[in-house]
């Protein structure tokens, strides 16, 4: 009897989204703590670092704070079943942890705030955290020697998007509801659309839901943007992937703005191979030239690169997949064994033939990386085809008089394409390694270009004395692909119909 | 002696058994024409002059007008007649008079024509004969022991292609290696295409910016690149298979040789991180699956997440930094000598295929936990241990060394990279080295050998599989 009360017990905390995220916040956030603590002091000189030693504090905090939380959500459930008000309202004060950058309880406060969570109340809450975290790193501009031109207006056009931003979230949190909303908050998102062009991606989804769910009297449509996106914001780390991607994305367009380009690329020989300081928040490299604009203007290649690189194949793969597997037979086995060929060659030798022959610069780069990936998508494309053909609807437009190419472009493709898209999520992480890769063998980007391959060769030569050259640039790479990958699961959890 | 004449006689049957399953596919049908030519025209020369005996031809006839008599063509015209006109009516289209009927006559024609076939032949088997076919005429010579031996020795290609072929798990070998066969030709088509049609100049960046255009052009002369297009791909093609692609262009070294030289190293290491991923990764997606969203699963898949993102040439940075720099116990760079070298490549080049092998056998274990015949082995009363290793585990593994052998691929091909920050001269920092100039042959010869290499490795994976999977075995039964 008592194992049987158990298993339900563990039931109701397995289903509670706020204890399991909860969970996964004090975990995160104690294993940030347990880094800041481990550099706070150098062995070295036997000092201990003010900054690091304050980070550390800050974050201890709010991390006890957040095991005292979990351990009241577990009472509240196993008592009630539910989280008390009480409870809730203590997300104002993990709040605070914004000021702190930590980015995981911040996210956590909001989702504990309020207790009917829409998908445009997280995107809402993103956006404004988004906005937020590109003020602040753009900010630490003003303790450099100069800023650029056009900084201060650039500045002050962001910090008055983000206040309009919150007075949105404030009103999507009390109007919005999963099925419908105010018509005049239609109003409201139209200025949000426009705030986008910032880069900041969760304003436009936040203003397209916004707008259908105002305006759309279809409510299917509804529901199913309801459905697909709650089950993206529901899974705590594929939210905070997608995150991470649109901030790095928001930041490559503001830092045109607010960053100055010169002080990544330009040589600067009284300030060779700073230490970490407020001034060069990660350093300066071999050349003077301060690592933290370098990565920052890195993040645009990157991007650029890895979002072309898979788009460019997923077209053409696809297309080919696509008509292999709807035609079959002849097409299908001409199709796929030529596209075995290419499938032989592993992807990266594939490029370093191809760049070997026309010269290492980012055109060729992308070609290079698109030509090795066309089969894989060829490949999951016709298996998706080929089951996709064989249902009734196909053979219904079929006995309607639809012409072939009519078929494959409204019938069989839109519905082969969500395992492509995951696909598709995946592999831009695996297109940023191998840019990176190929950068620090000397065969991607040109090598006067801030790029984090080629900021890695560099530091990877002063790896004894200055690590942080080396250290820093990888934590960029591995946190982006890491985030696409999360994106990626998240995607394909929300885009499986088997686990509904 | 009679033992002797009876297998003669067993595979005369098998040989006709075969020829008559092959001949119903078209590109075999031909394949078998072109092998035993000369046998074939002779026969044929004679089966058209035998043939003159048109017992068929009148038959044919003779259906046709009795059908015609019967007025069946007029009524299959109504018939078909009415047929349209509804369908154009059900769609709303338009269509003249005279379309209809033509269409309605097409129709008509290529039925009357099936039904004639039809009777004449059901005609001809009611008097026990059937219709002489060439492939018939064909196969009935074949079991004549006196026909084999004559035309053995010009059929002989033939003969061996339908023995080869009796046999559905040697057809199927044989066809995976013809077609990797045909993969490795395209590889080389297509790297040696992509560095002929490179802007760059070899002779250019070996002797450097003072040479004039006659050492140019003797050095062209040299190395075969001032022959056209197709014969310097078809010395490539031969240079591949013969193992023989002349000497390199800078050093002048005779390029199979040093590419044999680093080959071992390269697959060593990538040896070496398969096993170390294997015995890692398996162990660990078998426990995730068992207890699917535990504390446990979601660290060990958050590591192995971490894994797939971590760049090798960070991760080796950041272990020499630790390892070697601050705590000295692993040496930074490879020697042969020293064993411990070999540690840390090792484990940087696994990590991404750890990380990988053990998402997949989460997912494939979870997958098939979720089968039927899972529930029927706990319904018989096995307990939990017998289910997961008797019943799930051996069917779980059947797409993991697929992957396996796919991913193996992708680690020889990113061992360049690692072997870069270690140090390492194999085969992909071989590669690199050589890139620069370009160094055509060598480049080709070390893409082209890696492509190889991984060919050979999946086709050994996919016939073992044939052997042991019996889905895969029933499918290659079936023509």
């Amino acid at each position: 009897m008592k194992t049987q009360k158990d298993i339900e017990k563990k039931k109701v905390l397995k289903l509670s989204p706020e204890y399991t995220q909860s969970s996964f916040t004090w975990i995160t956030s104690l294993t940030l703590t347990m880094i800041f603590l481990l550099n706070c002091y150098d062995f070295t000189t036997q000092a201990i670092k003010p900054f690091v030693f304050s980070a550390f504090l800050a974050y201890a905090v709010f991390t006890l704070i957040q095991v005292i939380i979990t351990l009241m959500i577990r009472r509240d459930l196993l008592t009630t079943g539910a989280v008390r008000k009480s409870t809730r309202r203590l997300g104002f004060v993990q709040l605070l942890s914004i000021f702190t950058g930590n980015v995981f309880v911040v996210s956590f406060a909001f989702s504990l705030m309020k207790e009917r969570k829409t998908p445009e109340y997280t995107f809402a809450v993103y956006m404004v955290l988004t906005q937020f975290f590109i003020i602040s790193i753009s900010a630490l501009n003003l303790f450099k020697p100069y800023v650029s031109d056009t900084f201060l207006i650039a500045m002050i056009i962001l910090v008055t998007i983000m206040v309009f931003q919150i007075v949105a979230t404030i009103l999507v949190a009390k109007y919005v509801t999963h099925n419908r909303t105010e018509r005049w908050m239609t109003w409201i998102a139209i200025p949000l659309l426009l705030t986008a062009v910032t880069g900041n991606f969760f304003a436009l989804l936040l203003g397209y839901g916004l707008l259908m769910k105002g305006r759309s009297t279809d409510q299917s449509r509804i529901d199913k943007w309801d459905t697909m996106w709650g089950k993206i914001t529901r899974n705590t780390t594929s939210i905070l992937g997608l995150f991470f991607i649109i901030f790095m994305f928001s930041i490559s367009v503001c830092s045109i703005f607010t960053f100055d380009y010169s002080l990544a690329i330009e040589n600067n020989y009284g300030a060779l191979l700073l230490e970490p300081s407020i001034m060069y928040p990660m350093g300066t490299d071999d050349f003077g030239r301060d690592l933290f604009s370098r990565i920052v203007f890195g993040a645009r290649i990157s991007l650029i690169v890895g979002f072309v690189s898979t788009i460019v194949p997923a077209i053409i793969g696809g297309a080919l997949g696509a008509f292999a597997g709807y035609y079959g037979h002849r097409t299908d086995n001409i199709v796929m064994r030529l596209l075995d060929v290419l499938y032989a060659v592993p992807g990266i030798l594939l490029a370093i033939a191809i760049i070997a022959a026309f010269g290492a610069n980012i055109t060729n780069l992308i070609i290079a990386l698109s030509v090795g990936s066309i089969p894989t998508y060829a490949r999951t494309m016709r298996a998706n085809v080929l089951m996709v053909s064989n249902y009734q609807f196909v053979d219904s437009a079929r006995a309607l008089g639809s012409s072939d190419f009519s078929i494959i472009f409204r019938q069989v493709i839109p519905n082969s394409l969500a395992p492509m898209i995951v696909k598709a999520t995946l592999t831009i992480g695996s297109a940023v390694i191998a840019t990176s890769s190929l950068s620090y063998l000397g065969l991607g980007v040109e090598p006067h270009i801030p790029e984090w391959g080629n900021i890695l060769k560099l530091g990877s030569t002063y790896l004894e004395t200055n690590s942080y050259l080396a250290i820093y640039p990888g934590l960029a790479i591995i946190a982006l692909v890491l985030s696409f990958n999360f994106l990626g699961d998240g995607l394909r959890d929300a885009m499986d119909p088997k686990l509904d | 002696m009679n033992t002797s004449t009876e297998r003669g006689n067993e595979l005369l049957c098998m040989i006709r058994d075969s020829y008559e399953k092959m001949h119903q596919r078209n590109s075999y049908n031909w394949i078998m024409i072109l092998l035993g030519f000369p046998v074939h025209l002779f026969l044929f020369i004679y089966f058209v002059w035998k043939k003159r005996d048109r017992t068929y031809a009148s038959l044919i006839e003779e259906v046709k007008e009795s059908l015609i008599a019967e007025g069946y063509k007029e009524k299959l015209m109504l018939e078909f007649k009415d047929q349209l006109i509804r369908k154009y009516a059900f769609f709303g289209q338009q269509v003249s008079e005279a379309d209809l009927t033509k269409q309605a006559e097409t129709l008509t024609e290529e039925r009357f024509h099936k039904t004639v076939e039809a009777r004449a032949n059901e005609a001809l088997l009611q008097k026990g004969k059937t219709k002489l076919t060439y492939s018939n005429f064909f196969s009935s010579l074949i079991t004549k022991p006196l026909f084999f031996f004559v035309t053995l020795i010009p059929g002989l290609l033939m003969y061996f292609f339908i023995i080869l072929y009796s046999n559905p798990f040697v057809k199927y070998v044989f066809e995976r290696l013809l077609i990797t066969v045909f993969v490795v030709i395209g590889v080389v088509i297509l790297v040696f295409s992509i560095l002929y049609i490179s802007p760059f100049e070899p002779a250019a960046n070996i002797i450097g910016e003072t040479a004039t255009a006659e050492q140019i052009a003797a050095f062209n002369h040299l190395h075969g690149l001032d022959l056209p297009y197709l014969s310097q791909l078809w010395n490539a093609i031969t240079g591949i298979l013969t193992f023989d692609l002349g000497a390199s262009y800078a050093g002048n070294e005779d390029v199979i040789a040093s590419i044999m030289k680093k080959f071992p190293i390269t697959l060593t290491i990538a040896l070496l991180s398969l096993v170390m991923a294997v015995v890692i990764a398996v162990p660990i997606g078998i426990i995730s699956s068992t207890r699917p969203n535990s504390f446990f699963d979601y660290t060990f898949m958050f590591i192995a997440l971490l894994g797939l993102s971590v760049p090798n040439f960070w991760q080796g940075l950041i272990f020499i930094l630790n390892f070697s720099i601050k705590l000295q116990w692993l040496p930074a760079t490879y020697s042969p000598q020293n064993w411990l070298s070999v540690i840390m490549p090792v484990i940087v080049l696994g990590t991404a295929l750890t990380a990988s092998v053990s998402r997949m056998t989460r997912s494939s274990m979870l997958e098939v936990i979720n089968e039927d015949y899972i529930i029927t082995a706990k319904a018989k009363g096995l307990n939990k241990r017998q289910v997961l290793w008797k019943h799930a585990v051996g069917n779980a593994m059947i797409p993991i060394v697929t992957v396996i052998g796919l991913l193996f691929g992708g680690m020889l091909g990113g061992a360049a990279v690692t072997e870069k920050v270690f140090n390492i001269s194999g085969i992909g920092s071989y590669i690199v080295d050589k890139q620069f100039i370009p160094d055509i042959p060598s480049i080709l010869g070390g893409v082209v050998y890696i492509a190889i290499t991984i060919s050979l490795i999946n086709v050994i994976i996919d016939i073992l599989y044939a052997y042991l999977d019996p889905r895969i075995r029933s499918k290659i039964k079936q023509y």
